[in-house]
C-alpha cells in the first residue's frame, strides 16, 4: 500500500512537473481540445433542443378516426375500446360533435361566426388516437389507420403518416451530422493533440533515458504522460463547458423571438449534470487518446 | 572528513547479494556485435566478470569498450553470443525483463546524465523512485547516500550549480543508492581534472569492497597505473589482453 502510495505520488509529482516544464505544449493541446469540444459541445446542444422539439411535435402526431353521423353513444362507446385494443395505440379520446365545435371556437376566434351562420353544427364526432412513443413510425401509423378505417362507424380517417417520414429522415439526418462531425472533430483533435504532446515527450528525451538507465519500465516511464494529457484534457472539458455555458447564456436573449418561433414555446435548454459529465469526460478521454498515441509512437520511435 | 573517508567509513553491506550463476557477475560468451554489416564493435569476446571484482576496460577510441558495457546492461544485444548477467540470459531478456537488470545494475557516465531541472536530491531518488521506495524512506536513504559522497549540504541544490567532480559523485550516489551487484562505469573522468580524478576513481574503487562488480572503461593510462586492478584491453572489438591484478590469483 505504501509503495502504491509512493508510485501515485511519483506520478501525480511528475505529470505536474511534465506540465510546468513544457506551459507552451500544454496550452496548445488544452485549447485544441478546448475548441473541439465547444464545436461538437454547441452542436451538441442543438441537437438536445431539436430533439426536444421533435419529440414535442411526436406526442401531437395523431390518427384521427371521424366516426358517422348520429352513431348511438353505446356504439361510440364500444367503438373507443376496440380503438384501444389496437397494438400500438396508447390512448384514444372520444370527442364529441359539441367538444370539436368548441374546440373549433377556440381555434379560429372572431373566424367563429361563419359557423355561427350555418345554424347546425357540421363538425363531426371522432375518435383521437395517440400512439405509444415506439410506435411513432410512419409503418405504425399507416398500419393503426388501417385498421381504425375498417371499423364500423368510421367514415373517414387522418394520420400525420407523411409528417411523421420527414420527421424521422429529418432525425436520421441531424444525429447522422452529429456522428459524423464528432468523428472528425474527435480524429482531427487526437491527431493535433497526439502531435502536441509528443513536442513534450521529445523535449524530456534526456529523463526518458535516465530512468530507462535505473530500470523504469515502459509504464512507469509513460504513465506520467498519459496523466498530463488526462489532466490537460479535463481542463479543456471544464473550460469548453464555461465557454458553451457563457455562449448560451450570452446568445439566447438575441435569438429568443426567432427560437420561440423555432422551438414551438419550448424554453431551450443547457446540458444537464450527467450531459456536462460527458463533456468533461470526453476532453478527458481525448486528452487521453493523444497522450496514448504519442508515447507509443514515441516507443516505436 | 573527505568523500573518500566518509566512504570507507560508512558501513558494508552485512550479506551481499549474491549473483545466481556461482561467483560471476557477467560472463560473454564469443559475443560479437556489429552495427553495419561487415564491421564488428566486438569481435568474438568471452569474459567473465567475477562477483566483488574491479575489471578496468582499456583501449583507444573505438576499441568497443562502450559497447561491451551497453551489452552487459541491456541497452543491446549482442549479434552473436551470449551474455549472462547475474544468472540472467540478456541476450535473449525480453523488452519488460530489461527494467528488473538493470535495477541490479549503476551505470556512470562521462557526461553525468544528471536532470538540470531536478536537485541534486531528486536525481538521486529517480532510482528508488523506480522500485516505488516510500519518500520518506527514500529521502533518508538519499540523504545517506550523499551523505557518503559528501553532497549532503547540496541536496536541495540543481546539478548545474555543482562543479563535474561533484556531478560526477551525484551521478555515482544514484548508480549506487539501489544497492547494485554491477556498477558500470564508461569514461567516468573524462571530463574531470587530475585531481577530480582521483576522488572519483577512488569512491568507484571503494565500491567493489562492499561487494559490487566494478567495470570501468577508461583510456587514462594514469588511472590503470595508480590502481592495479585486472585490466582488459580491448583493440578493434576483440579482447588483446587480460592482465590479472597483481598479487591476485590467476
Amino acid at each position: 500500500m505504501t509503495a502504491l502510495f509512493a508510485r501515485a505520488l511519483y506520478f501525480a509529482r511528475t505529470s505536474l512537473r511534465g506540465i510546468a516544464a513544457t506551459p507552451g505544449t500544454a496550452i496548445v493541446a488544452t485549447a485544441t481540445i478546448t475548441v473541439a469540444l465547444v464545436l461538437v459541445g454547441a452542436f451538441g446542444l442543438v441537437v438536445l433542443n431539436m430533439q426536444a422539439l421533435l419529440a414535442r411535435f411526436g406526442d401531437a402526431v395523431q390518427v384521427t378516426a371521424f366516426l358517422a353521423d348520429g352513431l348511438p353513444e353505446a356504439d361510440r362507446a364500444a367503438l373507443v375500446q376496440k380503438v384501444r385494443a389496437i397494438d400500438g395505440v396508447a390512448r384514444a379520446e372520444l370527442i364529441s360533435e359539441a367538444q370539436a365545435l368548441e374546440r373549433f371556437r377556440g381555434g379560429v376566434g372572431q373566424g367563429f361566426a361563419l359557423v355561427e351562420g350555418l345554424g347546425s353544427n357540421p363538425l363531426p364526432a371522432s375518435i383521437e388516437i395517440t400512439l405509444g412513443s415506439n410506435y411513432r413510425t410512419p409503418a405504425d401509423l399507416s398500419r393503426v389507420a388501417a385498421k381504425a378505417e375498417h371499423l364500423p362507424g368510421v367514415v373517414d380517417i387522418t394520420s400525420g403518416a407523411d409528417w411523421v417520414a420527414g420527421y424521422v429522415r429529418a432525425l436520421a439526418l441531424v444525429s447522422g451530422l452529429a456522428i459524423g462531425l464528432g468523428v472528425i472533430f474527435v480524429l482531427a483533435t487526437t491527431l493535433i493533440v497526439s502531435n502536441t504532446i509528443r513536442l513534450a515527450v521529445l523535449s524530456r528525451r534526456d529523463e526518458l533515458e535516465i530512468l530507462g538507465l535505473v530500470g523504469a519500465s515502459r509504464s512507469f516511464v509513460n504513465t506520467p504522460f498519459l496523466i498530463e494529457g488526462l489532466l490537460q484534457g479535463a481542463a479543456a472539458g471544464a473550460l469548453a463547458w464555461a465557454l458553451l455555458y457563457a455562449l448560451f447564456r450570452a446568445g439566447l436573449p438575441g435569438f429568443e423571438a426567432g427560437l420561440a418561433f423555432v422551438l414551438g414555446g419550448i424554453e431551450p435548454r443547457f446540458f444537464d449534470l450527467g450531459e456536462s459529465a460527458w463533456l468533461w469526460g470526453g476532453g478527458a478521454g481525448l486528452g487521453l487518446l493523444g497522450s496514448a498515441i504519442a508515447v507509443a509512437a514515441e516507443a516505436r520511435h | 572528513m573527505t568523500a573518500r573517508a566518509r566512504w570507507r567509513s560508512a558501513a558494508p553491506r552485512a550479506e551481499p547479494r549474491r549473483a545466481a550463476a556461482g561467483d560471476a557477475a557477467a560472463q560473454l560468451f564469443h559475443v560479437s556485435k556489429s552495427y553495419v554489416a561487415g564491421t564488428y564493435a566486438l569481435r568474438d569476446v568471452s569474459l567473465e566478470f567475477r562477483r566483488g571484482e574491479f575489471v578496468f576496460l582499456t583501449g583507444p577510441s573505438g576499441a568497443g569498450k562502450t559497447s561491451l558495457l551497453r551489452l552487459v546492461f541491456a541497452a543491446e544485444r549482442p549479434s552473436e553470443g551470449q551474455i549472462v548477467v547475474l544468472g540472467r540470459n540478456a541476450s535473449r531478456l525480453s523488452p519488460r525483463s530489461v527494467p528488473e537488470l538493470r535495477r541490479r545494475i549503476g551505470v556512470v557516465f562521462q557526461d553525468f546524465k544528471l536532470l538540470a531541472r531536478r536537485t541534486v536530491e531528486e536525481n538521486v531518488a529517480l532510482a528508488l523512485d523506480v522500485v516505488a521506495t516510500p519518500r520518506r524512506v527514500a529521502r533518508t536513504r538519499v540523504f545517506e547516500m550523499l551523505k557518503q559522497v559528501g553532497l549532503q549540504h547540496r541536496r536541495y541544490q540543481s546539478p548545474l550549480s555543482l562543479s563535474g567532480g561533484e556531478q560526477q559523485r551525484v551521478a555515482i550516489a544514484r548508480a549506487l543508492i539501489n544497492e547494485p551487484d554491477i556498477l558500470l562505469a564508461d569514461e567516468p573522468t573524462g571530463n574531470l581534472d587530475p585531481d577530480l580524478t582521483i576522488e572519483i576513481m577512488d569512491l568507484i574503487a571503494d565500491t567493489a569492497t562492499r561487494g559490487t562488480t566494478v567495470i570501468v572503461a577508461t583510456h587514462d593510462q594514469t588511472i590503470l597505473g595508480r590502481y592495479r586492478k585486472r585490466t582488459v584491453r580491448l583493440e578493434n572489438g576483440r579482447v588483446v589482453e587480460d592482465r590479472a591484478a597483481p598479487g591476485s590469483a590467476p
